[in-house]
């Protein structure tokens, strides 16, 4: 399927839900939807497309906004469904329910922007440790890293 | 009575510490549960405060196995954000590494899955083949393990007459253990009774739980970056993807030894039509505000970089999905309703290489099934404690 196909079929799909399509290089496709629609899209484009899977969610901090991109890989390239989310209230649908495969990237993006991913079937940290102070997310721009003191368990006071 | 066993995070063995919670009744496992993040560097925040070029070193120091893999797959797309194009040559070169690298891993892969099958010989065989390819990207790269070949626009380093010869005869002795191995992998019986049927994945969940690459092959599904989304590179050469449809521990192995052949076929064809020019293009240092998503097939499967600029000499996002995370959640499906006797090897499958269950941070009470936690420093209490009463003969026994 080339890139043309694959923009026209999802428009087909996605109907009035694509915001926007881009083709920037060969073999990658670009589509964004609405936060809302973002379960909904994605149910439609994997039921149309075969042998589609998602490699990972990526998600970047603009400043007041929060981009997050899903990255979908197939036969023909890999198809990114982008999607931005305020800052202010930052909350994300889960397309657990449609891939379960993307519950750890789910969980990463909750540990690494503090994004709340509403239905999520297994909240819990990834990768932060038990310990990790509240309201610390790494991958915000503005976070700075500040090492802790170093404290000895059974070493001197 | 459900008991918990507890795997890790922390064993000589391991290439990433992990921690996997299995629920056991009796010897079958009932439930298996991940913890990550032992071994978390934070990377990705590093890697916004380097620039292009240093970011390679970065990133090839994501993994020791596939050090060329995460650096391949960052250059390439970083290429795209700098607009610069590697000459063909430099292309050839880069290529031929990933090959070898795959070889290498592969290899390595093998051993360890004889190793979990207690096929020790295997095990010996195949480490010592693997030094034939170890010694050829040595001698490309002067490396052993971070090859350091790739540069912004090609590679660093050449290939002489003498060297081509050297891989091709390398690649020859390689090609004819390797159809050994195949030999033993698809036919040795006691090898094959040990590996078939364990840590089934049916084609199905492969496509719900999005696994890739040897762990996808190995159920049937045919997904290759090399073959579905390919880099320039990758057009000029004839490869097969090799798959299996056994769905099982074995499936993997085959897939794993056909790849071989296939990677030695591409390695032949690189060394036998290098092109003759440049290996490499000066890169700007700065690159225009843009994006790219960067695939490719890493020996474990599709690695992705998605990486976007802001028009300064350093990445405003880089971030890296290795393989072996994706193949995660396919691991706990696999895990489940399998025995104990097989974690290593289901867990080594995926090649992550799991595989002693013996360092445990729980003790369970066998009697009560109580479970507690028993921290570093206590332990080293009791033991102190023992310590303390061992110069007593008859002294009472601390636990």
């Amino acid at each position: 399927m080339t890139d043309a196909e694959k923009i026209d079929k999802a428009k087909a799909l996605l109907g009035a839900r694509l915001i926007e399509s881009a083709n920037p290089a060969p073999h990658r496709v670009f589509l964004t939807v609405a936060p809302g629609d973002l379960r909904a899209s994605i149910e439609a484009l994997k039921t149309g497309l075969d042998q589609w899977y998602l490699s990972t969610i990526s998600g970047v901090d603009k400043g007041d906004v929060y981009e997050i991109l899903y990255h979908f890989g197939d036969t023909a390239g890999s198809i990114t469904v982008r999607t931005a989310i305020p800052k202010a209230e930052p909350h994300l649908p889960s397309i657990c329910i449609v891939i379960p495969g993307a519950i750890l990237y789910e969980r990463e993006l909750q540990d690494m922007f503090g994004i709340v991913v509403d239905d999520i079937p297994d909240p819990r940290n990834l990768l932060m440790p038990d310990g990790w102070p509240e309201n610390n997310f790494p991958l915000r721009k503005d976070w700075k890293f500040e090492r802790p003191k170093e404290i000895i368990p059974g070493g001197k006071a | 009575m459900k008991f918990q066993i507890p795997i890790g995070p922390q064993h000589p063995a391991l290439k990433e510490p992990i921690s996997l919670r299995m629920t056991v009744e009796g010897e079958v496992i009932k439930d298996a549960d991940l913890r990550l993040g032992y071994n978390h560097r934070g990377m990705e925040k590093l890697a916004e405060e380097k620039t292009w070029i240093q970011n390679i070193y970065l990133t090839e120091r994501i993994c020791g196995i596939c050090s060329h893999s995460h650096a391949t797959c960052f250059v390439q797309g970083a290429e795209k954000l700098l607009e610069i194009e590697p000459p063909k040559r430099g292309l050839y070169l880069r290529y031929l590494v990933s090959e070898l690298e795959r070889v290498h891993s592969h290899l390595l892969w093998l051993g360890v899955a004889g190793h979990e099958a207690g096929f020790d010989s295997f095990f010996m065989y195949t480490w010592r083949d693997r030094e034939v390819v170890m010694d050829l990207l040595e001698m490309i790269s002067g490396n052993r393990v971070h090859y350091a070949i790739n540069t912004l626009g090609g590679v660093r380093r050449d290939l002489d007459e003498i060297q081509k010869a050297k891989i091709l005869e390398g690649l020859k002795i390689l090609k004819e253990r390797s159809e050994y191995y195949l030999k033993i992998g698809a036919g040795e019986p006691t090898f094959v009774g040990r590996l078939a049927g364990v840590g089934m994945l049916s084609k199905q969940q492969v496509m719900d739980l999005c696994a890739v690459g040897p762990v996808a092959r190995a159920s049937g599904v045919a997904r290759d970056v090399r073959k579905d989304d390919p880099h320039a590179f990758y057009n000029d050469v004839e490869f097969d993807v090799a798959t299996a449809d056994s769905c099982d521990v074995l499936g993997r192995a085959v897939v794993r030894i056909k790849e071989l052949f296939e990677s030695y076929k591409i390695a032949e064809f690189v060394v036998r039509n290098l092109p003759d020019g440049p290996i490499a293009v000066k890169s700007p240092r700065r690159a225009k505000p843009g994006e790219v998503v960067s695939r490719y097939e890493a020996p474990r499967g599709e690695n992705i970089h998605y990486i976007k600029s802001n028009g300064t000499d350093k990445p405003e996002r880089l971030k890296v999905r290795a393989p072996t995370l994706a193949n995660y959640p396919a691991t706990v499906e696999m895990l489940r309703h399998g025995f104990i006797a097989d974690i290593p090897l289901i867990f080594a499958a995926i090649d992550p290489c799991i595989c002693c269950a013996e360092r445990t941070a729980e003790l369970v009470d066998a009697r009560t099934g109580e479970e507690r936690i028993v921290r570093f420093s206590d332990l080293r209490r009791l033991a102190a404690s023992r310590a303390a009463h061992s110069d007593k003969r008859n002294g009472p026994w601390p636990l």
